[in-house]
């Protein structure tokens, strides 16, 4: 099965139709030679003609071609002028109904997809047999649908905006993953209400298309939990401040749900989360990005009023070269994240477990060498601030080749190198991981996002 | 004893509030009205209609794809003092606009408002308006028509008036100098118009190959055509079976010349310029996208005698 798996998803990878990976050489200048041949050939095949020069007569396969382009060109230059029938954007009558019924209020509605190949070196063994830190636990080897999420955005009225995001999980559970409204009360300073992926430090804001590889980063797993991270019902300040740099400061009050952080059924506590962003433009292809997160609230390890802590810092480069902004970019990133969990305590028979204490951190560079091709590089840590507890490190390493076709799919394929410390004595091997995954998106089109 | 820190950091997490708030307190007002555009195209327009009574920023770069603008976090910082923000519309800044605007936190630029204008709205015809049901299949097209009406410089005539309607309504005391500084630019622009017309006029009909349908105002107005585009469909990058049938038709048709706009590479072009015999030029389809285009007029000039010259075949001469 396994080997099956993996020869399919290469074979699909690699040897795909070649008229889709001529167009999308990894080495432009090489490659444009190849697709001159493959020009030549179209030439002297299907125009029947290599040297023509106008006066001798085409084939008919050419002239059919031809014409169908002609075609196709009238009816470009046919296409009716219209004078804008609408108020504030200019926009036709589609929505409009006679039976009263009109879908011109409809919110923006977009479904995301990812389809997903698995191969792990360690099989799908059980979690329970596994290390503390044995991350990616969520991935088998198989096929699965990872996610599908539907996306809708509209504005509520003159003064809401409004986000839902539901997703499906297994196949089977559906989360409301998002929903929120977005309200500017006054200049420089905008309010957020509802559940949503707050903004402790980078990764954690992004839905799973999003991620910048398959999977997420171990540090985010490790610290913020495997479920969504600090995703909170939660109101958000959310101020500009007046800097002479984009700087904006996120101040959250939160239900404090996430299990692994704090999960505060025992209390009528609430959690906090505060997250300063900033971000200079070095040059004009060019900006840094550093942000610090904080946040804290009662966890679930007693009755007692244990709390969790948890830090985060993160900065991120890109460079986007503003004449070839489809064509080239660089992004390196780096994160660290910690935990600080007071550990559970029984008043009635002393008894004190350990803190739970964990900190990691990942960085990655994404290199997108060609308008439809990316190659990437990460390395991520678990171990940080959990020396005395007897809990083991782990690194991974991973390198992505990514081929968006069009800014509406992309195919990835992944490799994994896990590295647990002391792996043998823990009854289990380091793990090798290959992933394939197929991401589209229909309908309406996604925010980009920077 | 934690409840005492507790308490105590609930103090100091209001007292963190009252701070925040204090820094939100609005900026002194300045003189000017704060314009920010979209396009270069647009910027220069405002500054020909404003004076010396706004101060105009841009987001996108004359050498840079309107379609494709990363929504940097400094945008949404240019984008929150801004009074006024004029874009093209037709779904040109679709992708990110939106998040510049929401990001902004400046409540006078949002949709809807007196600050938020739509420039389309003025233009009369928009070319290429999609007949019938739109859909992903045909590339990255513009459900709304083609956005790329300043090429034509009636329509930046059009664009000066639209500009000076909506700053005399945010700015009433100066109404009558920016409707004459649009007049102004409008009679140098109407000056200009028979010039160009007279270059261009012996190549009226010629069919042109280009990358993308960034010409289609441009061609209309001096009477040029399109042979097609290298794009297979808007975005999609070409195949060579599509580069080759374009090749066949250019010399059958004993079309000369590929415009390629200077933010898509130009490698395609040459490509068919060799299979062809034809020849390729790389020009700015915005100001400031060459260092020598630095106002709405140059920049037509520019087009118009560039074309010309590579139409007449003495390019370089």
């Amino acid at each position: 099965m396994r080997p099956l798996l993996l020869a399919t998803g290469l074979c699909v990878f690699l040897f795909a139709p070649p008229e889709v990976f001529a167009q999308a050489p990894q080495n432009p200048d090489a490659d444009l030679k190849e697709f001159e041949k493959l020009m030549d050939q179209e030439i002297l095949e299907n125009m029947e003609s290599e040297e023509y020069e106008g006066d001798k007569p085409l084939g008919s396969k050419a002239l059919k071609r031809l014409d169908l382009m002609e075609e196709r060109l009238k009816k470009v230059e046919g296409m009716t002028r219209q004078r804008a029938t609408t108020f504030g954007t200019r926009g036709n009558a589609l929505g409009a109904t006679s039976t009263g019924v009109n879908r011109l209020f409809n919110p923006a509605i977009s479904l995301n997809a990812l389809v997903l190949g698995a191969y792990r070196s360690e099989g799908n063994r059980k979690k329970s047999g596994e290390s503390d830190h044995a991350h990616g636990d969520e991935l088998s080897t198989g096929l699965d649908i990872q996610e599908l999420e539907l996306n809708a955005v509209a504005f509520v009225d003159n003064y809401l905006r409004g986000v839902a995001v539901l997703a499906l999980h297994d196949l089977e559970n559906i989360e409301i993953e998002e929903t929120y409204v977005d309200f500017v009360p006054f200049q420089n300073l905008s309010l957020r209400a509802g559940k949503y992926f707050t903004p402790f430090g980078r990764h954690n804001l992004l839905h799973t298309h999003q991620f910048p590889f398959i999977d997420a980063p171990l540090a985010n797993i490790a610290v913020l939990g495997e479920e969504d991270g600090v995703n909170e019902i939660a109101l958000g300040l959310n101020p500009i401040l007046p800097l002479p740099w984009f700087s904006e400061i996120n101040f959250l009050i939160m239900d404090g749900r996430n299990e692994e952080l704090f999960n505060s059924d025992f209390s009528d506590d609430l959690a906090y989360l505060i997250h300063s962003k900033n971000l200079w433009d070095l040059g004009e292809n060019t900006t840094l990005e550093l942000g610090g997160s904080y946040s804290f609230g009662q966890n679930g390890t007693s009755f007692e009023d244990n709390r969790t802590h948890v830090v985060g810092g993160d900065m991120t480069l890109i460079w986007s070269p503003l004449n070839r902004t489809r064509f080239r970019s660089l992004i390196w990133q780096s994160e660290y994240l910690a935990k600080f969990k007071t550990g559970p305590f029984d008043p009635a028979t002393g008894f004190a477990g350990p803190d739970e204490d964990v900190g990691g951190v990942y960085t990655f560079v994404q290199y997108q060498i060609h308008q439809r091709w990316w190659i990437q590089g990460r390395y991520g840590f678990v171990g940080l601030h959990q020396d005395d507890q007897g809990e083991e490190d782990t690194h991974r390493y991973s390198a992505l080749l990514a081929f968006a076709n069009s800014e509406f799919q992309a195919i990835r394929l992944q490799y994994n190198y896990i590295d647990y410390e002391n792996s043998g004595s823990r009854g289990f091997d380091n793990e090798h991981q290959v992933l394939l995954q197929l991401n589209f998106t229909i309908g309406s089109h996604p925010a980009h996002t920077y | 004893m934690t409840n005492y820190n507790f308490y105590n950091l609930k103090i100091q997490l209001f007292a963190g509030s009252l701070l925040i708030l204090f820094l939100l307190l609005p900026n002194p007002a300045l003189a000017k009205l704060n314009i920010v555009s979209t396009t270069t195209d647009l910027a220069a327009i405002a500054e020909e209609v404003g004076g010396s009574l706004v101060e105009v920023n841009f987001i996108c770069r004359g050498y840079q794809d309107p379609h494709y603008v990363d929504p940097k976090p400094s945008f949404m910082r240019l984008m929150n003092r801004a009074d006024l923000l004029l874009y093209h519309g037709l779904d040109l800044e679709g992708t990110w606009l939106p998040q510049i605007i929401e990001g902004s936190r400046n409540r006078k630029v949002r949709f809807g408002q007196m600050g938020n204008l739509d420039m389309s709205l003025g233009i009369d015809p928009i070319l290429e308006i999609p007949q019938g049901i739109v859909d992903r299949s045909m590339g990255d097209i513009h459900p709304f028509g083609n956005p790329h009406y300043s090429m034509d410089p009636v329509n930046g005539m059009t664009l000066a008036d639209s500009v000076a309607e909506r700053l005399s309504i945010l700015d009433p005391d100066n109404e009558k100098t920016y409707h004459a500084n649009a007049d102004a630019f409008k009679s140098r622009v109407a000056s200009k118009l028979k010039g160009w017309h007279k270059k261009l006029h012996d190549f009226e009909g010629t069919r042109i190959a280009t990358y993308h349908r960034s010409w289609s105002y441009f061609f209309h107005r001096f009477g040029l055509k399109y042979l097609g585009n290298i794009e297979i469909r808007p975005g999609i990058l070409p195949s060579p079976r599509h580069l080759a049938e374009l090749s066949v038709e250019m010399k059958r048709r004993k079309s000369k010349l590929i415009l390629n706009a200077n933010y898509y590479p130009p490698k395609w072009a040459e490509l068919l310029a060799k299979k062809s015999g034809g020849s390729v030029a790389v020009l700015p389809v915005h100001i400031k996208g060459e260092p020598q285009v630095n106002t709405y007029i140059e920049l037509i000039d520019y087009l118009v005698d560039q074309i010309a010259d590579k139409l007449s075949g003495n390019a370089g001469k």
